[in-house]
């Protein structure tokens, strides 16, 4: 799996959605699921699936599937390949 | 007047939210009084509550006018409602202005008699309800679920359990805490009256934890006091809060539920070394919120315990035959002695007539430990109760929940943090754990549906729960 999938499957595991939900409206506010309880097990799940660790403002922010991918890239992850 | 609002500094702020508000002592009394000539005395109100000005404004003004609040969640699911609508029949329904909408079908043709702070009070043109002079205040003894089994309270129970909450912590009309908590939680609402009883301004938010919005009130607004659920400390573990810079947060309560081991070190070593205070406490909703506190120089000692009665209580154990145990180091069940306790239960209309049937005792249903020092350390529960995230949950109700709604026998067991349902249905166990999580609002991790052949049932037909595991 590249990043990109990994990435993708992150999301579809904690959310129980298909990848075609996953697009730009996939965020904190139009989510009711996306709780406080789903954004733990959701930045818990990508810290260990890339093995970094969020700063804090990072984790607050984490507000949304595309920008995400943004933020991940500032630790390092490559989603080109 | 009600925590002696009429006392404190008239110009002060009581109550911010997140919508602008800011609601000053003087406010409130004015708002009391419009309520008291608007709303008939004695009469029976649903309350839905959002952590707004508004919200504890409508609070207040029943308590002071000698109406009879239920405090409900605002986003409470609408069949719970009609139930409980059904069940109690209120005379007036209180909720958000745009609430409204989603209850049309309750109110119906009600009227609107009261409009402010983003709150509508609605007359339901019911028959008054016959009730108890020392009736005051009804909470549900299970926030999520709703449970339809409410506990009675007294102005006396709030006031005084307000009054030594705020002695044991020290407030002072300097304080200014953050009160995420629900109001409709029994300690959420103790955050509440615990401050205003010594005027302080209380911050009221609905961001929740993980929300930049949520940092910026406590930052803009200089917070010196939270107070949270194991959850809540979970975040903050989470969030590493520890490395935040919150120079005017002096205090961090818990309660609602044990933390870790690990993480009641982590925040009791945290605070003593950077001149804050950690202070766990514990109660019950039977016991108007508050009954334990530990002192916070003990914290980092005394890893887990829930420490000592607050003042005019009294705690202790008792053993299998209900009899009191004298010796100092001791197991048994956790009891309580102290005017918090509340009046008793509610299952029906009728029941608001009773009077004082706990008569100042209450026995919790939780295995305690005492210490040598008389520290008590919360080991398990007796009764079918477990908190999910801080919210106390009815297991016998969830059960009932799943098999009324979705005709699925079953079974609910669990412990703190994680409910277990089996279910003798192997094809349903998605749908049932999709059910249960949107029907408590709880995100779907904290249970796990399993399939079981037939349940476990002892001749006389009771269910064997000791042969299931958890």
């Amino acid at each position: 799996m590249n990043n990109t999938e990994k990435y993708t499957q992150v999301f579809m595991t904690v959310f129980q959605v298909h990848k075609e939900a996953l697009d730009e409206s996939f965020t904190f506010a139009n989510i009711e699921m996306w709780d406080s309880l789903a954004h733990m097990t959701l930045i818990t799940k990508l810290e260990e699936t890339f093995g970094i660790m969020f700063d804090t403002e990072d984790i607050l922010n984490y507000g949304s599937f595309f920008n995400g991918m943004k933020i991940l890239e500032k630790y390092g992850v490559d989603f080109s390949i | 007047m009600f925590l002696a609002i009429d006392k404190h500094k008239k110009e002060k702020i009581a109550l911010m939210d997140d919508h602008k508000n800011r609601v000053t002592y003087q406010d409130i009394c004015v708002f009391c009084n419009v309520y008291g000539k608007t709303i008939k005395r004695r009469s029976l109100l649903f309350l839905l509550c959002r952590n707004t000005a508004g919200a504890v404004l409508n609070y207040l003004a029943c308590l002071e006018n000698d109406i009879v609040p239920l405090l409900l969640n605002a986003s409470i699911d609408e069949e719970l409602l009609e139930e409980l609508c059904q069940k109690y029949d209120p005379e007036y329904l209180c909720m958000p202005t745009d609430a409204t909408d989603m209850c049309k079908a309750l109110t119906g043709d009600g009227k609107v008699v009261l409009e402010e702070y983003g709150y509508r009070v609605i007359w339901m043109d019911t028959d008054a309800c016959p009730m108890h002079d020392k009736l005051a205040l009804l909470m549900s003894t299970s926030g999520s679920t709703g449970s339809s089994k409410l506990v009675r309270y007294s102005k006396e129970n709030l006031e005084v359990n307000a009054g030594n909450v705020a002695k044991v912590f020290g407030w002072t009309e300097s304080e200014k805490p953050v009160c995420d908590l629900p109001m409709n939680y029994t300690m959420g609402l103790n955050v509440i009256n615990s401050h205003l009883v010594v005027g302080a301004t209380v911050v009221l938010t609905d961001y929740n934890l993980m929300s930049p919005d949520y940092w910026n009130v406590v930052k803009q607004e200089q917070c010196t006091n939270f107070t949270g659920v194991p959850f809540s400390y979970s975040i903050l573990t989470k969030l590493r809060v520890d490395r935040m810079e919150l120079p005017y947060l002096k205090t961090l309560a818990e309660g609602g539920g044990s933390l870790s081991e690990n993480e009641f070190k982590m925040w009791a070593e945290y605070a003593s070394r950077n001149g804050k205070r950690f202070f766990a406490t514990f109660g019950t909703t039977e016991t108007s919120a508050r009954m334990a506190y530990l002192p916070p120089d003990l914290a980092v000692h005394k890893t887990g315990s829930i420490g000592i009665a607050i003042p005019q209580g009294e705690m202790f154990l008792l053993d299998e035959d209900g009899k009191e145990i004298r010796e100092a180091q001791a197991q048994g069940e956790l009891g309580y002695r102290g005017p918090n306790v509340t009046l008793g239960y509610a299952v029906c209309r009728e029941d608001f007539k009773l009077g004082d049937v706990f008569g100042g005792e209450y026995h919790t249903g939780d295995i305690a430990r005492r210490d040598q020092d008389g520290c008590y350390y919360i080991v398990g529960r007796k009764s079918r109760f477990i908190k999910l995230l801080g919210m106390r949950i009815s297991l016998d109700e969830c059960e009932r929940l799943i098999r009324d709604k979705l005709q699925v026998e079953n079974i609910c067991m669990g412990k703190d943090e994680k409910m277990v349902i089996y279910i003798t249905l192997a094809h349903r166990c998605d749908e049932v754990s999709d059910f249960i999580s949107k029907k408590l609002k709880l995100y779907r991790s904290v249970f796990e549906v399993r399939y079981i052949r037939e349940i476990p049932r002892s001749e006389s037909g009771k269910i064997l729960y000791q042969q299931l595991e958890i």
